[in-house]
C-alpha cells in the first residue's frame, strides 16, 4: 500500500528542551493512526511541524513522497493536510457557514477583479462554494446553524465545525488534535462512527491524537506512543496496550 | 575627517546611544511581559523631565534630590498608567490595549501641551554636568562621559534583579510563559507592575540625561526618541534586556557618525532609526539577542 | 436581491439630490464641513478595513494622505506655476514638466501611495507581531523629515501653494460611494471573510490555507490606495500643503471615528465620521473663551485633543464594541425591524 505521510528523524528543540526526539513514522493510505503519549509528550508538536507551523531542527517529512519541511502551514494545506486543533480554534466572530468557506480559500476561483466589479465568475463561485459548504455542514448535522455566530456554538458543536473546515479545504490526510476532549461518551461514540464514515467518504488517511484509550482502541488500526519526545512503541493496540515501556510511561505518568 | 574628531564622535554616540538604550529597557520588558507596544513610553520619559524640571525650580531641591524624586515619581506614573489603561484590557483582543496606548500617548502629548504650552522650556543644567574635558585632544562633555557609565551601571543593576532576586526571574518566567506562571502561583499582577515601574524609572534617567544633553523640554520630546528607542529594542531582539542596551548603543553611534561623516544627511538624521527598524524586520526579525517571541502556540 | 439593489441606488440618488441641494443653498463653510465629511469618510471606511476588519493596528494615515496630496498636486500644477514656486531650488526637471488634469492625478497619487504601502508592509507582513503600527507611526514622522529636506521635490518647508481648487461636493461624495462600494464588497466575498479570519485567529487561518501575508497586503494596499485618493483630494480643496499639515492628529481623529463606529463595521464607521467631523465643529467652542453670567472662562487651545484622548481610552475600556460592532446595516435587517415592531404593536 501507499505510503501517505513519512517522517524520518524529525526533532523539535526549544531553546534547552527537546520536545520531540528523532521521531519516525510511516502512515499508509486510507489509514486511521492514532499517536498517544502522556501530557507533554510532544504530540501537538509533532503535528505542528507536519503542517508547517514548526519548523523541525532537524529530519525530514514526505507527504506522497514530496519533502514538505520548509513549506508555509498554507502550502502544506494546498499539498492536502488539514488540522483540527486541540483547543479548538474557530473563527469566534464569523458566523458557521463562514468558518466552512474560509477552508475553501486556497483553491479560490475568483479574484479581486471579479470580486469588486461582481463579474459572473464572482456570484457562480460564491454560489457553488456556498452549496459545498452546506454540504458539509449537513454531513455534521449543523446545516440549522449556519448562520449562527461561531462563538455562539455549544462545545461539540464547534469541535464539528472545525473538522467541517478542515474538510472544506479538500485534504487527503487529516490530523485531529485530541477530538474526543471534552465529550461525553455517547458523544465520543458518535464522533468514532463519524470519524470512519468521513474516512470512507472523502477517502481520508486519518492521525490522531487522543487521550481516550478506548476510543484510540477501538478506531485506530497502528498506534505509536511517545513519551518524552520520544517513540517508545508502535504496533497494533492490542501490542502496545501489552508493552511494558508504555505502562512503565504512564504510570510514571501518574505517580509524577 | 581626522581620529581624534571621530573618537569625540564615538563618545557623543555613546552617550546619545545610552539614552536609547535606557528608553529602550522599558519597551522591552514591557512587551516580554504582556506582548503591548507602549507607545505612551517616549511620554513617559518626558513627563520625568517635567518633574524634574518642577523639583528644581519649584521645589527648590537640590540635583541628587531632584533626581531620586524624578525616578519614583515616574515610576509611579508608570504604574497607574498600566493600572487604569491597559490592566482592565489584558483579556481583550491585542489591538484594543495598542489604541488604548495610543491613545495613552495622545493624551500625555496634549494635557502638557495644555499646561505648560508648547513653547520649550529651558533646563537647568547643575555645573557638576556642565564642563568639558580634554583628554589628549579629545574635547568631551562631562556629560557624554557620565552618561554611559550611568546608564551601564543601570544596567548591571537590573541584570542582577532579572537573575538573582525573587521578582526578576518571576519576570523572566512571564515572559515565557504567562499561563504557567500564574499556575506555579506567581503574583502577576505584582510582577508586571513592578516591570512597568522599572521601565518608567529608567525612561525617567534617560529623560533627565537628555534634558541635560539637549537642554530644552517641550511635551513633544519624547516622541523622536521613543520611536528610536523602540527600533533599538527591536535591533536588539524585543523582549531581551541586554539586546535593548546594545541596540541603542548601535543607534546613537551610526547617527552621530552618519551625520559626522556625511554632513548632508544631517537634516535626515531622524529618519534613521525608521530605515534601521525596516531593514532588522527585513534581514533579523528576532533582532541581535531575540528569541522568537512570537512563535504561535497550539 | 433585486429589492435590496433597487433600494441602494434609490438612497444613492438621494444622497445626490440633497448634495445638489446643498451646493445651491448652504454656506461656503457648511458645504466645507461636508467636503470634510465625506474625505474623512473615505478616510475612515479604509482605515477600519486594515485595523478593525483585518485586525492589523496600523497609523498609517497621515503619511499616506500627504503622499497623495504631494502626489496629486505636484501633477495639477502647471511647470510655469511649480517654476514660480520653487525659490530655494528649482524642481528636478522631470516632475517640472509633469502635468495632468484632476482625475488621472487623483488615481496616480492613488498608485503611488499604493506603492507606498506595499514597500511598507511587506517587512512588516513578514513577520508577525505588531510590528505594523509603529513602522507606520515612524512612516508618518519619516515623510514629515523627508518632505522639509527633499526640496527640489516638495519645495521643503515652504510647501505647495496655488493648488487649483478642483475639489467640489460631487467629486468628495463622488470618491466616497465608490470607495464605500468598493469595500463593501471586497469585506462581503472570500477575501474578506479571510481577512476577518486573520483578525480573529491568524494561526488558524493560515492553517486553513490562507496566505495571511497575501491577505493582509491586499487590504493595506487596498488602504493606502484609497488613503492616497483622499490626499489628492484634500490638497486640491484647500489649495495650499506643507510638511506640517500632515500630522498625528488627522490618524487620531480616524482611529477615534472608527473605534466610536465599531472596529470592522462600515455602517458604524459612517455613523461616527458624521458624529465626530460635526461633533469636533461643535467642540470647538472649549477652545474658544467662554462667559458664563459674570464670568469670562478663557479658552484652552489643546483641550480639545485631550478630551479625544480620554474618550479614546474610556470607550476602549469601557464600551469597545463601538456603535456597531462589527455588525453592518443591511435592507433585510432593517425590514425584519420592521416587522417586528408592527408584530409588537398588534
Ligand atoms: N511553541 C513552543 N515553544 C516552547 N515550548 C513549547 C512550544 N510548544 C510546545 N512546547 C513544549 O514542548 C513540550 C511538548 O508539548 P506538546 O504540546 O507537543 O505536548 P502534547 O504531547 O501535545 O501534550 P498534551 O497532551 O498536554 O497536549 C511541552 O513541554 C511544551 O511546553
Ligand atoms: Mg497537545
Amino acid at each position: 500500500m501507499n505510503t501517505v505521510l513519512k517522517c524520518n528523524k524529525m526533532t523539535m528543540k526549544f531553546g534547552g528542551l527537546t520536545a520531540v526526539n528523532e521521531f519516525s513514522v510511516e502512515i499508509p493510505e486510507k489509514e486511521i493512526f492514532g499517536l498517544i503519549g502522556p501530557n507533554g509528550a510532544g504530540k501537538t508538536t509533532v503535528f505542528n511541524m507536519i503542517t508547517g507551523n514548526l519548523q523541525p531542527t532537524s529530519g525530514m517529512i514526505y507527504f506522497y513522497d514530496k519533502p514538505i519541511v520548509g513549506l508555509k502551514p498554507y502550502q502544506v494545506v494546498s499539498l492536502g493536510m488539514a488540522r483540527t486543533f486541540q483547543n479548538i480554534r474557530l473563527f469566534t466572530n464569523l458566523s458557521v457557514l463562514e468558518n466552512v468557506l474560509t477552508g475553501f480559500h486556497h483553491k479560490l476561483k475568483y479574484n479581486l477583479l471579479d470580486t469588486i466589479l461582481r463579474l459572473p465568475r464572482f456570484s457562480k463561485n460564491e454560489k457553488i462554494m456556498t452549496e459545498m459548504a452546506m454540504d458539509l455542514l449537513e454531513s455534521v448535522n449543523l446545516q440549522d446553524k449556519a448562520n449562527h455566530k461561531a462563538s455562539e456554538l455549544p462545545y461539540g458543536d464547534r469541535r464539528k465545525v472545525e473538522i467541517a473546515r478542515a474538510l472544506a479545504t479538500g485534504p487527503k490526510m487529516l490530523l485531529l488534535d485530541e477530538p474526543a476532549a471534552g465529550m461525553n461518551p455517547q458523544e465520543t461514540m458518535s464522533l468514532m462512527y463519524f470519524i470512519e464514515e468521513i474516512r470512507d467518504k472523502f477517502d481520508l488517511t486519518i492521525l490522531l491524537i487522543e487521550h481516550d484509550m478506548k476510543f484510540v482502541m477501538s478506531l485506530c488500526k497502528t498506534i505509536a506512543v511517545l513519551d518524552h519526545g520520544v517513540k517508545i512503541a508502535e504496533g497494533k493496540p492490542e501490542e502496545v496496550q501489552k508493552n511494558p515501556d508504555v505502562i512503565r510511561a504512564y504510570l510514571g505518568d501518574i505517580n509524577a | 575627517m581626522n581620529t581624534t574628531l571621530i573618537l569625540q564622535q564615538l563618545f557623543n554616540g555613546l552617550a546619545l546611544g545610552s539614552l536609547y538604550g535606557l528608553i529602550a529597557i522599558g519597551y522591552t520588558m514591557v512587551y516580554g511581559v504582556i506582548r503591548l507596544i507602549n507607545f505612551a513610553h517616549g511620554d513617559v520619559m518626558m513627563v520625568g523631565t517635567y518633574i524634574a524640571i518642577l523639583a528644581v525650580s519649584v521645589l527648590l531641591l537640590p540635583w541628587w534630590a531632584a533626581f531620586l524624586l524624578t525616578i519614583f515619581a515616574t515610576a509611579f506614573v508608570g504604574v497607574v498608567i498600566d493600572k487604569i489603561a491597559y490592566k482592565p484590557l489584558r483579556n481583550a483582543s491585542r489591538i484594543s490595549s495598542l489604541i488604548t496606548a495610543i491613545g495613552v500617548s495622545f493624551f500625555l502629548e496634549n494635557l502638557f501641551l495644555v499646561i505648560f504650552g508648547g513653547v520649550p522650556k529651558s533646563f537647568p543644567i547643575p555645573a557638576l554636568f556642565s564642563g568639558t574635558l580634554h583628554i589628549k585632544g579629545v574635547i568631551l562633555p562631562v556629560i557624554s562621559i557620565i552618561v554611559p557609565i550611568v546608564a551601564l551601571a543601570f544596567l548591571a543593576i537590573l541584570m542582577y534583579i532579572l537573575h538573582n532576586t525573587k521578582y526578576g526571574i518571576a519576570m523572566r518566567a512571564l515572559s515565557l510563559d504567562m499561563d504557567t506562571t500564574r499556575l506555579m502561583g506567581a503574583n502577576v499582577d505584582a510582577i508586571i507592575s513592578f516591570v512597568f515601574a522599572i521601565g518608567s524609572s529608567l525612561a525617567a534617567a534617560g529623560g533627565i540625561f537628555w534634558a541635560l544633553k539637549y537642554p530644552s523640554i517641550n511635551p513633544l520630546m519624547g516622541i523622536m526618541p521613543g520611536l528610536k528607542a523602540f527600533a533599538a529594542a527591536v535591533l536588539g531582539g524585543i523582549g531581551s534586556v541586554p539586546g535593548a542596551a546594545i541596540g541603542g548603543f548601535i543607534i546613537g553611534i551610526v547617527e552621530i557618525l552618519a551625520v559626522a561623516l556625511f554632513p548632508p544627511l544631517a537634516g535626515y538624521k531622524d529618519a534613521f532609526a525608521f530605515l534601521l527598524l525596516i531593514f532588522v524586520l527585513l534581514f533579523k526579525p528576532t533582532g541581535i539577542m531575540g528569541e522568537d517571541l512570537e512563535r504561535g502556540r497550539f | 436581491m433585486k429589492r435590496n439593489q433597487i433600494l441602494t441606488i434609490l438612497s444613492i440618488i438621494l444622497l445626490f439630490l440633497f448634495l445638489w441641494y446643498a451646493n445651491n443653498n448652504l454656506s461656503a463653510y457648511y458645504i466645507r464641513i461636508l467636503n470634510n465629511t465625506a474625505i474623512f469618510l473615505m478616510l475612515a471606511a479604509s482605515y477600519n478595513l486594515i485595523n478593525g476588519v483585518t485586525g492589523q493596528f496600523s497609523l498609517e494615515p497621515n503619511g499616506f494622505t500627504a503622499i497623495g496630496a504631494y502626489t496629486a498636486a505636484i501633477l495639477t500644477l502647471t511647470p510655469a506655476q511649480k517654476e514660480a514656486m520653487f525659490i530655494i531650488s528649482p524642481m528636478v526637471p522631470w516632475l517640472q514638466n509633469l502635468h495632468m488634469s484632476f482625475f488621472p492625478a487623483l488615481i496616480v497619487a492613488g498608485i503611488v501611495t499604493a506603492i507606498v504601502g506595499f514597500l511598507l508592509g511587506f517587512p512588516v507582513f513578514r513577520v508577525r507581531g505588531d510590528y505594523l503600527a509603529i513602522v507606520t507611526l515612524g512612516f508618518g514622522l519619516t515623510i514629515r523629515v523627508v518632505s522639509n529636506n527633499t526640496i527640489s521635490i516638495t519645495n521643503g518647508p515652504l510647501g505647495l501653494k496655488g493648488i487649483e481648487n478642483y475639489t467640489n461636493l460631487w467629486w468628495t461624495w463622488g470618491f466616497a460611494v465608490v470607495t464605500l462600494i468598493i469595500i463593501m464588497r471586497l469585506i462581503n466575498s472570500e477575501f474578506g471573510r479571510a481577512m476577518k479570519a486573520v483578525r480573529d485567529d491568524e494561526d488558524a487561518a493560515i492553517a486553513m490555507g490562507i496566505n495571511t501575508f497575501k491577505i493582509k497586503m491586499i487590504a493595506f494596499v487596498t488602504s493606502a490606495f484609497f488613503e492616497g485618493v483622499a490626499g489628492g483630494l484634500l490638497a486640491h480643496l484647500i489649495t495650499t500643503i506643507s510638511p506640517t499639515l500632515f500630522t498625528f492628529f488627522l490618524t487620531f481623529n480616524l482611529l477615534i471615528i472608527i473605534v466610536i463606529g465599531g472596529l470592522g463595521s462600515m455602517t458604524g464607521t459612517a455613523i461616527a465620521t458624521i458624529l465626530v467631523v460635526w461633533g469636533s465643529e461643535i467642540l470647538r467652542f472649549v477652545e474658544q473663551p467662554m462667559h458664563i453670567f459674570n464670568f469670562t472662562i478663557p479658552g484652552i487651545p489643546g483641550m480639545r485633543m485631550v478630551i479625544f484622548s480620554i474618550l479614546l481610552i474610556v470607550i476602549m475600556i469601557f464600551a469597545r464594541e463601538g456603535i456597531m460592532g462589527q455588525k453592518e446595516f443591511s435592507w433585510d435587517s432593517l425590514f425584519k425591524l420592521f416587522k417586528t415592531k408592527k408584530v409588537a404593536n398588534k
